[in-house]
């Protein structure tokens, strides 16, 4: 018993020990690896945006496109170059407007049959991970889907510019957050395509609170007219503006 | 990484500037021909293709290829887009935005 208690007292130190180290260690993992959740969102591109945006990024272990990191990519494009090897396919995808290196990892018998149902000069939609190889940016695959409804492709490039145009837009928004470091992108990726913004709402989150005449005098307050003068507003203009008596401003 | 040979988005309008460039384009076929058709593009312009050929060609083709004039392609690469749910305004409006303000995200 008492060797059972001393177990469980080693148990508890070494317990005692474990959480601290695990606190210190898996604490960065889960948050780091549910932020990476967080901000790996599928993003549609071209092939001439990821080439631009290896051009300006480099050596960076991720690369930034309009602000919001890239991992999972969606291309649409046409297959050229297909070479079967045995544990894997490589093929060059073509989307007009560039070609980047694919390559399609075969490990079972259902990817084999996926890989040779795609024929060369053939449309498909693909998703994968940009990796880098040998110096060279290459794309995992990991889906590949013929098209078989060529609006897709129309779909697809409607899509890229939509995604730019709204990431663009956050970019401006938000100055300050830097694109360096990998957590205020972190905060910033939250709010990328697939989630809807709310950072923008919380100065409105304030007013909830208060009751009816307050908050009308604060709104007349936030006013572009009022915030603009540097006087402020008189008690007397709010009572005339608002229709609401003296006592029950003040 | 290679970015050779990019086809520019184009429609019947735009044809005529990208004389000599490569260009894609999806057209309407009108009547098939021998080495070629004649086609109505997205914004409803005469093309004439020259080239082979898919057989059979659906109603709707892409072709890329050089653009010889303001009116005629040689193909290089030809394929079918199908017989009926193509939406050729969609494209349409899809080539005037990617030669027009997001034409960095395409050439």
């Amino acid at each position: 018993m008492y060797g059972g208690d001393f177990d469980g007292n080693a148990a508890f130190s070494g317990g005692g020990f474990m959480p601290s180290q695990a606190t210190q260690s898996t604490d960065p993992f889960p948050s780091a690896l549910s932020k990476h959740r967080d901000t790996q969102t599928l993003i549609p591109l071209t092939v001439r945006q990821i080439n631009k945006a290896l051009l300006s990024n480099d050596d960076k272990v991720n690369i930034l496109i309009d602000g919001v990191d890239v991992n999972n990519v969606k291309l649409v494009g046409m297959v050229m170059n297909k070479a079967e090897r045995v544990t894997d396919v490589s093929f060059v995808l073509d989307d007009g407007t560039g070609r980047i290196d694919c390559n399609r990892w075969v490990h079972e018998a259902v990817d084999t049959k996926e890989m040779e149902a795609i024929l060369e000069r053939m449309y498909v939609r693909v998703h994968g991970q940009l990796k880098g190889f040998q110096g060279k940016k290459q794309l995992v695959v990991f889906g590949i889907k013929p098209v078989t409804d060529f609006d897709e492709i129309t779909h697809h490039f409607v899509e890229c510019i939509y995604v730019h145009s709204y990431n663009t837009k956050l970019m401006k928004q938000q100055p300050g957050s830097s694109n360096q470091t990998h957590m205020p992108s972190a905060a910033v990726t939250t709010q990328t395509y697939q989630t809807g913004p709310s950072n923008q709402f919380t100065g409105q989150h304030v007013a909830d609170g208060l009751q009816g005449v307050e908050k009308m005098v604060l709104d007349y307050l936030h006013l572009p007219g009022s915030l603009a003068r540097e006087s402020g507003v008189h008690q007397e203009e709010l009572v005339k503006q608002l229709g609401i008596p003296l006592n029950k401003i003040t | 990484m290679d970015t050779s040979n990019p086809a520019v988005l184009v429609n019947g309008d735009l044809l005529g500037s990208y004389v000599g460039r490569r260009v894609r384009t999806v057209i309407q076929v009108v009547q098939p021909s021998a080495g070629g058709l004649t086609g109505r593009s997205t914004d409803e312009k005469q093309v004439v293709v020259k080239g082979q050929m898919p057989s059979p060609v659906t109603t709707f083709v892409e072709v890329i290829g050089v653009a010889d004039s303001a009116q005629a392609i040689t193909a290089e690469i030809v394929t079918n887009f199908g017989d009926t749910t193509f939406d050729a305004n969609n494209f349409n409006q899809l080539c005037q935005h990617a030669n027009g303000a997001f034409r960095h995200l395409f050439i």
